[in-house]
């Protein structure tokens, strides 16, 4: 096509000035042929060097993701046209991100541990512009087998369909919108080594569901998410051990693994993101946890979880806000079966945090972030009054203290070091380093 | 909200909204219609080749101080009754894995008058369509930092869409002033 253009070119310009007589035309034409053969010679030299330097992504790491360019482009610079939208070809792209940890107790080094704590590989596979599938795969501690602690599991594997250039639908398992770190889980993504306690005890972060979710966005800023899912699984609740006080939802959730499904949830939020550096948002989910087991003492128990949240991030600064609170409905007939174990059902949880840091330093890539965070949750605030005497006392509030830095060699590389101080159990006091990417 | 649903009625909402949707690819905006956009005046735009010697390409990979985008911008020369009235480039970066296509309208002095995004395939990150994101590049020259967290605020996010974009311009601007100016 670019050939074929070229050669109608010259040939029009050379019988243009063959047909010249007078000798100032013919200088004025002359004029103009070196004019068009110095572009063509341009052209022809951009050519070459288009040729010779493939197109270079701006993500290193992804080769995959730069086809070859698409034809109407070509056409369109080489005729001035202004280029045809094309579909982009099939393609699929690898992702993943890590978090390699060291923990170091301040009080009671014999618990000092050294942890591969997530490493996530996935493939995002895009059939054409409008359909694609996200798969997250993860390994949580670095060997999953009989006798070790790690974990393999699906994060995410959902069908996304672009309705319209303002709505979306996922069908299958993904993230819950809720919060500020579900969704944005990768280490690059927070500071501190560990993931905060609050999006984590009260908010089970890395919280998914299978399900359909709408996803709509408006030229204001404005986001919205709804969304109907699987849902908790209370009969799952184990008041032997200390995981539900650890994390009340964390410990019932059920990750569709074989997810009882009877009881489905519904969920919605609200994100502002129209003020460039700002972020508002809230959500809410809530769903029946009896999943009709048979016998269950609280048919009627219902998890619900709310959040209101900010991001600020003017200039160096990069401020946060959370405030997250948990109900449990219906749980004093089924508390009643489990009295004299140590971790009954609560009623009410909550947390809430505020962080500060600022990039104090950076250099070409690099980047050094100084941060300090307070939070205070509680994973059982309250308990449903069961007959006298009967029912757990309230959990104390624990209050934690982070402070420490984020080192980036890049933005998607970072070494982290922190001290954590916590107010009730101070046994927890510890130390932590770690370095994490995302690719 | 119900307290128990029926789980087969939900399932024809997705069924609902791929009979709905309109067959084609999916773009925010026709280059055409961004180009009157950006000069609602003007009644010509002449491609322009660019072509810059590679002494110009490394002046510009210097000066921008940013990887390369996705090959090389598309650009005309825009003109208003016979008059140079600036520059409308259109070009590709990678938002996280996929390609954001772009417009950056320049004016004759090689400051930003509008950025459009024409197309975007990333499943995140799409905020940097908001008006009020883009609008902070307004006014913007060679002369400005440009950077994300600087003089150009994040949207959280779509971190990585915001900082490539960000790249892409400052380099576009660069290339003004290298080989356009």
């Amino acid at each position: 096509m670019r050939r074929t253009l070229l050669a109608t070119l010259v040939a029009s310009t050379f019988a243009t000035a063959a047909n010249a007589t007078d000798p100032a035309d013919l200088e004025r034409r002359v004029d103009q042929l070196s004019g068009e053969i110095a572009a063509l010679k341009a052209e022809i030299a951009r050519m070459k060097a288009e040729k010779a330097t493939a197109p270079v992504p701006a993500a290193a790491a992804t080769p995959a993701a730069v086809p070859a360019k698409p034809a109407a482009i070509d056409i369109a610079r080489a005729t001035g046209e202004a280029p045809k939208m094309y579909e982009e070809a099939e393609k699929t792209t690898f992702f993943g991100y890590g978090e390699l940890n060291y923990y170091r107790p301040t009080h009671d080094t014999s618990n000092t541990t050294a942890d591969a704590a997530r490493v996530v590989l996935g493939f995002e596979h895009r059939w054409n512009d409008r359909t694609r599938l996200v798969t997250e795969l993860e390994w949580e501690h670095a060997v999953t087998s009989f006798d070790d602690q790690g974990e393999s599991e699906v994060e995410q594997a959902y069908v996304e369909y672009q309705v319209n250039q303002n709505l979306s639908t996922k069908m299958g398992l993904f993230l819950i919108p809720v919060g500020l770190l579900n969704e944005h889980h990768e280490p690059t993504q927070y500071y501190g080594v560990a993931r905060n306690f609050v999006e984590t005890a009260i908010i089970p972060t890395t919280w998914r569901e299978g399900g359909l979710l709408l996803h709509g966005n408006l030229d204001s800023g404005l986001s919205w998410d709804a969304g109907i899912s699987t849902g908790f699984d209370l009969s799952k609740w184990d008041a032997t051990s200390a995981d539900g006080r650890e994390s009340p939802l964390g410990s019932i959730h059920q990750e569709l693994q074989l997810a009882k499904a009877k009881d489905l949830s519904g969920f919605g939020a609200l994100n502002y993101r129209g003020v460039p550096g700002l972020l508002v948002g809230a959500s809410i989910f809530s769903g029946g946890a009896a999943q009709g087991t048979p016998d269950f003492p609280s048919p009627d128990a219902r998890v619900t979880l709310w959040d209101v949240h900010a991001r600020w991030t003017p200039g160096a600064w990069d401020f946060a806000a959370l405030y997250t609170r948990g109900h449990i409905s219906d749980t004093a007939a089924f508390n009643l079966t489990l009295v004299g174990n140590p971790t009954l059902v609560p009623e009410d949880f909550f947390g809430w945090y505020v962080s500060g840091a600022y990039k104090l330093w950076s250099k070409d890539e690099m980047s050094l972030t100084p941060f300090a965070r307070y939070e205070r949750y509680n994973t059982g605030w309250k308990y449903a009054t069961l007959p006298a005497g009967l029912t757990p006392d309230a959990l104390p509030t624990e209050g934690v203290w982070t402070g420490g830095v984020n080192f980036n060699l890049n933005p998607s590389v970072v070494i982290k070091m922190d001290y954590q101080k916590f107010k009730e159990d101070t046994t927890r006091d510890r130390f932590d380093l770690g370095v994490g990417y995302q690719f | 909200m119900p307290r128990r649903l029926d789980s087969s009625a939900w399932f024809l909402v997705p069924v609902a909204l791929v009979a709905a949707a309109p067959a084609g690819a999916m773009q925010y905006l026709k280059v055409e219609d961004a180009r009157k956009l950006a000069f609602p005046q003007a009644d010509a735009f002449e491609p322009y080749a660019y072509a810059p010697t590679t002494e110009q390409r490394a002046a510009i990979d210097r000066a921008a101080h940013a990887r390369a985008t996705v090959g090389d911008p598309m650009i005309w020369r825009v003109s208003a009754a016979g008059q140079p009235a600036g520059w409308f480039i259109v070009d590709n970066v990678i938002g996280k894995v996929e390609r954001i296509t772009y417009a950056v309208a320049l004016g004759r002095d090689g400051t930003v008058r509008s950025i459009e995004i024409l197309d975007y395939r990333e499943t995140h990150g799409y905020e940097v369509r908001n008006p009020a994101w883009r609008r902070q590049f307004e006014g913007k020259s060679a002369r400005a930092p440009l950077e994300l967290g600087d003089d150009i605020k994040n949207i959280s996010g779509a971190t990585l869409s915001c900082r490539h974009l960000t790249d892409g311009v400052r380099r576009l601007l660069e290339i003004h002033d290298v080989v356009l100016k």
